[in-house]
């Protein structure tokens, strides 16, 4: 029983860190409606760039982690700018092929520039086990979970209370108004990739703190997609719920059907979930619906 | 001059000849109408003037467009609205997902800050009493009648010099299609704004246009004064349905009188 509600407290908190990284996924498809399929590869490079920066600079965390992040924010509006703005008007095809293009491209720079070895992700954030009761996380999960929390309040508030925030809904709402309204549609993408950049270098951060890493743990990018795509793809608040959702669903897989299965079937369980959410209700639970008045 | 339209060629996808020679002109503080049937260019040449032409793969191939004097041709939306300059597309289409508020407050995206867009949305909100106690409404599930206020309510955020209105009364109702024009009307009165209504209901549109023009296949075709094109048979033929004999014609008719009659032919 006990180990139970370990496996759901713990699959909550994995939960809530592929939610931060499927929101760093659903800001640039709200504003650019591109499906970002080397989102993943962006947060390893988060990753390498802190690594770069504490482990082989030696610069300490306080300087580090800001430069880091920074370095990822740029990264963003520059993928945005050199390799998606020339596509603008193309086929949503062109789009897929190009971020998927990204993916390979991201991967093999990434392998030339910090080799395949297994690399010791620094530990920016305190490692000693948090217990609660009988209970124990990994505290870098639970700080993961507060900051994921506070990221999608302060981006639900962003994006609904500031102007800035308005004129990017905006934009994802409608590319033509936003531009008759006098919005740069451009510049807002360009914010949308530069906010997504900092958010994975973010979760890069909270996943891999003090782990081994290879160019490998990319594929926590895929385990996101899931949770975006049970959100609906432009909800931010929806993307908590989706996190929570698969997090603890892959938890209760990995409790009751691994040990059947003999392993394995956790970690295929969030892309069960997706297939299941795609046959059943394509929008997600908490997407854009398109309004049909009566 | 406020707006002055010299032989305007648009082109889209660099194949699709669609204006071929367009030439209006708007002073400031005037409503003036631009009449037409369905695909006679007159969406097109509102985009032409605004710059979302580019946004749908068209360009300005030809003649200049003019704004304040200074030619606009190649001018990007936002430095238009800036300038004062807003379009509001056909289809009242408004953010659906956004409430009337966030709607009107994005619609006063080139004001200064926080303080003048509240001050415009007061002045908004006096113009459409209605929208007030809407404002928290998600707006996709406004009437039809009140998403028309709130997008003219949103270009009107920008505090723009000329509106460019693409068929506001399309699927509305008589009584609410009068009080939109009296509304253009008492904006074109109260703080001088001009506009170039795009409208297939002539009748309306004419009782409120200081004048009018009425393109034809990317043509302008015809132009007078309000009065002039009230009375002008064809315009009567074509958008009142009414015959000079005085008998009423079905709007049937009238749709197939109207594709063998040229305008000045
Ligand atoms: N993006 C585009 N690409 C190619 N052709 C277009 C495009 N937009 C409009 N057209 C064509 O240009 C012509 C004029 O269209 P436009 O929308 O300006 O007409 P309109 O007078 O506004 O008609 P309506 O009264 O039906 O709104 C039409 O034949 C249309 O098919
Ligand atoms: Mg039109």
């Amino acid at each position: 029983m006990l180990s139970l509600l370990s496996y759901v407290a713990n699959g909550a908190l994995t939960g809530l860190l592929y939610a931060l990284i499927a929101m760093s996924f659903v800001i640039i498809y709200r504003s650019a409606r591109v499906f970002n399929f080397a989102q993943g590869e962006i947060v390893i490079v988060g990753a390498f760039l802190v690594w770069t920066f504490m482990s082989a600079f030696d610069l300490p965390v306080w300087v580090s982690v800001p430069l880091a992040l920074l370095s990822s924010l740029l990264l963003g509006v520059l993928i945005e700018r050199l390799i998606l703005r020339p596509l603008v008007g193309e086929e949503l095809f062109a789009f897929v092929m190009v971020t998927i293009g990204l993916l390979i491209f991201i991967r093999g720079v990434v392998l030339v520039a910090w080799g395949p070895e297994v690399r010791f992700f620094p530990a920016v954030l305190p490692m000693a086990a948090v217990k609660v009761g009988p209970l124990v996380f990994d505290r870098a999960l639970v700080i993961g979970a507060a900051v994921t929390l506070v990221v999608a309040a302060a981006a639900s508030w962003f994006f609904n209370r500031t102007q800035l925030g308005l004129e990017m809904t905006a934009v994802a709402e409608d590319h033509q108004i936003a531009l008759s309204l006098g919005i740069s549609v451009k510049r807002s993408i360009a914010v949308a990739w530069g906010i997504s950049g900092l958010l994975s270098t973010l979760a890069a951060i909270i996943f891999l703190n003090g782990k081994g890493m290879t160019f490998l743990a990319s594929d926590i990018g895929f385990a996101a997609l899931p949770v975006a795509l049970l959100a609906g793809l432009e909800s931010i608040g929806g993307v908590v719920l989706g996190g929570l959702i698969v997090g603890i669903a892959v938890g209760l897989a990995a409790y009751f059907l691994d040990p059947i299965f003999h392993g394995g079937v956790a970690a295929v369980f969030p892309f069960v979930i997706m297939v299941v959410i795609l046959l059943i209700r394509p929008t997600g639970l908490f997407g854009w619906k398109t309004i049909e008045r009566i | 001059m406020l707006l002055e339209l010299n032989n305007v060629e648009v082109v889209y996808s660099d194949v699709i000849l669609v204006l071929k020679g367009v030439s209006l002109s708007v002073e400031a503080g005037q409503i003036v109408a631009l009449l037409g049937a369905n695909g006679a260019g007159k969406t097109t040449t509102l985009k032409a003037i605004s710059g979302l032409l580019r946004s749908e793969d068209g360009k300005v191939t030809g003649g200049s467009i003019r704004f304040q004097g200074v030619p606009i041709h190649a001018e990007e939306p936002q430095n238009l609205v800036r300038r004062g300059l807003v379009q509001v597309i056909e289809g009242r289409r408004i953010l659906p997902h956004m409430t009337v508020e966030q709607n009107l407050l994005v619609g006063g995206k080139v004001q200064k800050g926080r303080v003048e867009r509240r001050q415009m949305l007061d002045k908004v909100y006096g113009y459409f009493p209605k929208l007030v106690n809407l404002r928290a409404r998600v707006s996709g599930y406004l009437s039809g009648g009140e998403q028309q206020m709130l997008v003219i309510g949103r270009a009107l955020m920008a505090g723009p010099r000329l509106i460019l209105l693409d068929e506001p009364s399309l699927g509305l109702a008589p009584m609410t299609v009068t009080e939109i024009f009296e509304l253009v009307e008492r904006l074109r009165r109260q703080e001088g704004i001009a506009f170039l209504v795009v409208e297939q209901n002539a009748n309306v549109a004419l009782a409120v246009a200081d004048h009018g023009y009425v393109m034809e296949n990317g043509r302008i075709v015809l132009y007078g004064t309000g009065p002039e094109l009230r009375e002008n048979e064809d315009i009567k033929e074509f958008y009142m349905g009414m015959s000079i004999s005085g008998h009423g014609k079905s709007f049937k008719d009238v749709k197939h009188y109207k594709r063998r009659k040229r305008w000045l032919g």
